[in-house]
């Protein structure tokens, strides 16, 4: 157990260090105050606005650390091969994989963290009103969406023989996982035996990412029941967990 | 008690494309078996098994057939990896640790615990002569001293065997005398050191026994104070039949 709590800090430590994280922050930051600009023009729904610009950042730029970060975990330590090293110790495969998705869960996690401080230090400077619940389960929703994701990356890395193809393989899981209802639809008006199956199977294996949109809603917050909450938690748990264990499977069989 | 084992290895690599799979065969019914505490070389050309078999007896790539034992464990085995150090052909490590960093890392994977841990650490950069570049980060190091960097986390678990793969790789003609100095001196303390090189001279100052590896099969063992010198001309000779 200690063993993944050390690569969990480690990975964090190198992360941290890599001056990409501070970029990408720093540009995070610059776009959530941009949106004191476009509140200028938007009269009564400023508020609005400046939350609705932030969050947006908040997830665009986690999803960018999630997806790059992932891919830096176990495929490019194969490429430039530290990770061969690391597993010439008494260190279990399973372990220093999962030890590796907690460190990077906890970056972030740090990241969501000053983003939404700086979002809402932005609302109190503008002496907007603050509905800190609505805002916090916002931003825990993308950061369970970021869990979700980086288990998708991770999963895929350990197929993938590149970090190119993982990054464009998860980045479009992504999108497509904003489409599931539009998929479904689909596959409800489709003729052809195949194509329906096909897009029925996509619809089944999709995670469907709009389980999670929180911040599409925050006007009708009363839509979120707790049991509501707990599902979406359960749902992206499970999902995570799913693609962990076989990713655990597949690091196991993998050759570095 | 045997120190390495392997029977009949065979290792093919596949290389897949879309349309096909080349297939090249690593190592072919390769036996060993190292009995003798002291200092062993696998000698061979580049591409010739060496590192393969490295990586087999460490388990980071498997066997299509046959099996290979270290302190007569099957590998992969956990405890064996506790009695094991491992210098990789080239350095590769995480750059923005800080040498003291890096080393802490491992020994916690090593099992090695609060007062153990620094002052094994401690040990270990003081016999690498790295005691004084500790809060450097591995980014600023020269390759000279990664491959110190890279023998000290190599000794921290403090291990009976210990693997090298071409440890004087890279180095100038001082850090290669130290290398050897350094692999002498863990042969006085009594350990086991299997390493592979492609430099017969280094092979003939350090090591008792040596085995010619080409294309990978292995082609002889020999030990090396009874070829008088001659080593290079038996090398050749091998590779050449």
């Amino acid at each position: 157990m200690r063993k993944l709590w050390v690569v969990a800090y480690y990975t964090a430590i190198e992360s941290i260090r890599n001056k990409v994280f501070y970029i990408t922050l720093l540009f995070a930051l610059i776009v959530i105050s941009s949106s004191i600009v476009f509140s200028q023009i938007s009269g009564e729904v400023a508020g609005r606005v400046i939350v609705d610009v932030g969050l947006g950042a908040i997830e665009l730029f986690a999803l960018l650390i999630a997806i790059f970060g992932v891919v830096r975990l176990i495929i490019q330590e194969i490429e430039n091969r530290t990770i061969s090293v690391v597993l010439s110790k008494p260190i279990k495969r399973s372990t220093y994989l999962l030890g590796k998705y907690i460190g990077m869960s906890g970056i972030i996690f740090l990241n969501i963290l000053i983003m939404f401080s700086g979002l809402v230090l932005l609302l109190l400077v503008k002496g907007e009103e603050i509905v800190l619940n609505s805002l916090v389960l916002a931003v825990s929703f993308v950061f369970l969406k970021m869990l979700l994701i980086m288990a998708i990356g991770l999963f895929f890395s350990l197929f993938s023989t590149s970090s190119v193809s993982t990054i464009a393989v998860t980045f479009m899981i992504w999108v497509l996982g904003h489409f599931s209802n539009e998929i479904k639809f689909l596959s409800e008006g489709m003729t052809m035996f195949l194509s329906k199956f096909l897009m029925k199977g996509l619809y089944y294996i999709l995670p469907n990412f709009q389980y999670f949109n929180f911040r599409d809603f925050l006007e009708c917050s009363f839509l979120f029941s707790g049991i509501n909450i707990f599902l979406v938690i359960v749902y992206a748990v499970t999902y995570s967990a799913i693609l962990i264990g076989f990713s655990i499977f597949l690091f196991s069989r993998r050759e570095v | 008690m045997g120190i390495i084992r392997i029977e009949n290895v065979r290792k093919i690599y596949i290389r897949k494309s879309l349309w096909n799979a080349q297939k090249r065969i690593a190592l072919e019914n390769l036996n060993l078996d190292i009995e003798e505490k002291g200092v062993f070389g696998l000698l061979g050309l580049n591409g010739s098994g060496k590192t393969t078999t490295i990586k087999l007896l460490l388990g980071l790539v498997f066997p299509d057939n046959g099996n290979l034992f270290i302190f007569d464990k099957k590998i992969p085995n956990l405890e064996v990896r506790k009695k094991i150090g491992y210098l990789p052909e080239a350095s590769y490590f995480f750059k923005y640790l800080t040498a003291k960093e890096l080393l802490f890392f491992y020994a916690e994977l090593s099992f090695l615990s609060g007062k153990d841990k620094q002052k094994r650490v401690d040990y270990v950069l003081e016999f690498v002569g790295l005691k004084e570049s500790e809060k450097v980060r591995l980014a600023d190091f020269s390759k000279g001293m990664l491959q110190r960097i890279a023998m000290a986390q190599a000794l921290l678990g403090n291990p009976d065997l210990l693997f090298l793969d071409e440890p004087t790789g890279g180095l100038d003609p001082v850090g290669i005398r130290k290398m050897r100095e350094l692999i002498l001196r863990l042969r006085d303390e009594g350990k086991t050191v299997f390493f592979s090189s492609h430099f017969i001279s280094e092979v003939e100052k350090v090591c008792k026994y040596v085995g010619i590896l080409h294309k990978g099969k292995l082609k002889k063992t020999l030990e090396v104070s009874a070829l008088n010198g001659k080593l290079e001309d038996i090398f050749i000779q091998t590779i050449s039949e």
